[in-house]
């Protein structure tokens, strides 16, 4: 009896488990699930993970598509923009399958290289036609209104997406970005040649400025200076003339007695002219060596 | 598996049946025990189902658990951390790990010449070529033109490991890792680098708005990592080399030298204005100051001279005549102590006798001999 209930028990699991095999299937985060019913697409894809129900084969059969972004880059190819200059571009693409049944449809075993293949000559031809569209001055320009670059990316994404979506290729592009830009030798070596002329003429102006500038500082320095200068004396001309006036006012003291005022005046200049050495020449009859006049000596050395 | 065991043990009892009884007896037996032998083997089977379900996740990775396909947990909640975990066995949970660290880099080299990894090691990659080689010589153009090459590396961490690791098709089909995401970061990174060089000139990048280039690739970098929803936020972006082409780097390097000749010739010339016009000032500060002083002992002259004056107006009043002979005499005293005299004697005819000097003017003394 307990035998029997075991086996029973494990009997169950078993044929669960084998059911459960054969009607429930998975589908995976990065995984979008499409049902066919005798090989004809039932209702829309599957893109929510999880575990769900199917009929066993051959009634139901599953297809599983990598819904996840695939990186591709294309090759770096030489296209000329509006205004003839050979531009190099390499862009890149983050695409993914959008339409399981469509792209296996297309692309024999859903076979992703297959399908970069043919984006890759997409990517071509757009580029060749939306490069040929804009000028050089639209890839690099300093001023932001003069930039393009984003509306170039832009323009080429939409053109590869309608183009997809026209040809129903169940791809869709999530972003698409250039990778590399460049030019080829011979325009790199003119261009080599252009910015060290450009180097040149910065190098001349810059030791020239330097020189103008600081002759300009200089000059301006010794301007200051004999200005400064020149204030300085007009200023002291000033304080004296101040100082001359207000010793002026004590003239009228002097007007009480001007002959003692110009007899003091004349002895002062007499001491002042005389305190430097000096040789002073006398007649013998200058006051006070004309007491000597009448001695026996007649000459008196010092 | 039972039965199996089962056979196996029947066989054995077989061969020394002699009667029917003690035969049913030991086949009883042989069946009861083997029943045991397969209910511990069970119990094994489902204790070693469920041990299954124990894993390991090193320190240098994280784990996602995909019950039905479906990540358990969401957001950075999803990932389990280093240590033991549990799942339930396969098919029910599947167990993916993913070398994940704290902040992840990728690095763009699509801007710069093409280099050995020798080279790199020995950083003897700086000599010139002839011309550049758009195969393998990368580089990005500048607004105004120019040819400059850059390098930069970018840190960033994931912000959401559901769509970083699910979202991006990353080498095989079946493995889960973070390839396919920092695949696209490099994109971004080689992208920003073009994009922002395009709106800068050269001197710009090189060497007045470095900065702000390196604030322009990161934005760049979010915005795109945003735009495509990558999951993932940048922490910071470095772009240690940004060079010239190495073709240029003599007249490259010819401009460095001349802006620091010009900045040393400019600070000549400001050291020279400094110590012309201090010197200026503190001359104009002496000569104000000079007639300050000449002004202010001319006041205390004057007002000197006239108490002077004052003074002596009662005395001159009393006997003018007498007054000034005094006076003469006292300064004469006074003055002739210092002076060198020549007393010149008179002829006794009354004529002036000739006296010839020699004046030697040479010493520039402030007053020479002077005659009366």
């Amino acid at each position: 009896m307990k035998r029997n209930l075991i086996t029973i028990i494990i009997g169950v699991v078993l044929v669960v488990i084998f059911l459960l095999l054969l009607f429930v299937f998975q589908v995976r985060q990065s995984e979008v699930a499409v049902v066919t019913t005798f090989g004809k697409p039932t209702a829309a894809p599957i893109t929510e993970p999880g575990a769900y129900f199917k009929w066993p084969w051959p009634v139901q059969k599953i297809y599983k598509f990598d819904k996840r972004v695939q990186n591709f880059e294309d090759k770096f190819s030489e296209n000329l923009t509006a205004d003839n200059n050979p531009l190099l571009t390499s862009v890149y693409v983050g695409w993914r399958i959008s339409d399981g049944g469509t792209f296996l449809r297309v692309f024999r075993d859903g076979s992703v290289s297959a399908a970069q293949q043919r984006l890759e000559g997409m990517l071509r031809s757009t580029k060749n036609a939306v490069v040929g569209r804009h000028p050089l001055a639209d890839f690099v320009n300093a001023n932001p209104q003069g930039l393009k670059f984003d509306a170039i990316e832009r323009e080429i994404q939409d053109a590869v997406q309608s183009e997809l979506s026209t040809n129903d290729y169940g791809i869709r592009l999530e972003f698409l970005g250039f990778k590399r830009i460049g030019l080829p030798p011979s325009v790199s070596d003119a261009v080599f040649e252009r910015m060290k002329s450009e180097r040149q003429l910065q190098i001349s102006t810059t030791e020239n400025t330097g020189k103008r500038d600081a002759q300009i500082i200089e000059s301006t320095a010794d301007r200051q200076a004999a200005e400064t200068l020149a204030n300085a004396n007009a200023t002291a001309i000033r304080i004296r003339a101040l100082g001359e006036a207000e010793a002026g006012s004590s003239l009228h003291e002097f007007e009480q007695n001007p002959d003692l005022a110009i007899f003091l005046w004349r002895i002062d200049a007499l001491k002042q002219s005389l305190n430097q050495k000096s040789t002073l020449i006398f007649d013998e009859r200058t006051p006070p060596f004309d007491l000597f006049r009448n001695l026996p000596t007649n000459s008196v050395s010092p | 598996m039972s039965h199996d065991h089962d056979h196996h043990d029947h066989d054995h009892a077989q061969p020394a049946p002699e009667t029917q009884d003690a035969g049913s007896q030991a086949l009883a037996e042989a069946l009861r025990s083997s029943f045991a032998i397969v209910k511990i083997v069970m119990v094994l089977m489902v204790v070693a189902f469920f041990a299954s379900g124990f894993f390991q996740v090193g320190p240098a990775e994280r784990a996602v658990i995909l019950r039905f396909g479906k990540p358990v947990g969401i957001g950075q909640k999803a990932l389990l951390n280093a240590g033991l975990h549990w799942s339930f066995p396969y098919p029910i949970d599947d167990v993916v790990k993913i070398p994940i660290t704290e902040s992840q880099k990728v690095r763009s080299t699509t801007g710069w010449w093409f280099t050995t990894p020798e080279q790199e090691l020995t950083g003897d990659d700086q000599t010139a070529s002839g011309s550049l080689n758009p195969a393998v010589d990368g580089y990005v153009l500048t607004a105004d033109r120019n040819i400059i090459h850059v390098r930069a590396t970018i840190y960033y961490h994931i912000d959401d490991p559901i769509r970083a690791v699910f979202g991006f098709a990353g080498g095989t089909n079946s493995g889960f890792n973070l390839a396919g995401v920092s695949n696209a970061v490099q994109n971004a990174l080689d992208n920003a680098l073009l994009f922002t060089a395009a709106k800068f000139n050269v001197d710009d990048i090189l060497h007045n708005r470095q900065n702000e280039f390196i604030e322009d690739v990161q934005q760049r970098v979010s915005d795109l990592a945003e735009q495509w929803q990558l999951g993932i936020s940048v922490d910071s972006c470095e772009i240690p080399d940004k060079k010239p082409p190495r073709q240029l780097k003599d007249v490259f390097d010819r401009v460095i030298t001349a802006v620091q000749n010009r900045s040393k010739l400019l600070n000549d010339a400001h050291s020279y204005e400094n110590s012309v016009t201090n010197a200026a000032s503190a001359q104009a500060a002496a000569i104000t100051n000079e007639a300050a002083t000449a002004s202010a002992n001319y006041v205390k002259y004057a007002q000197a001279d006239a108490k002077r004056f004052n003074d002596l107006l009662p005395q001159y009043q009393t006997n003018a005549q007498l007054f000034v002979q005094f006076y003469v005499a006292q300064t004469m005293a006074q003055v002739l102590t210092n002076v060198e005299k020549w007393v010149q004697p008179t002829s006794d005819n009354g004529k002036s006798t000739e006296l010839r000097l020699e004046l030697n003017r040479e010493p520039p003394a402030p007053k020479n001999a002077a005659a009366p």
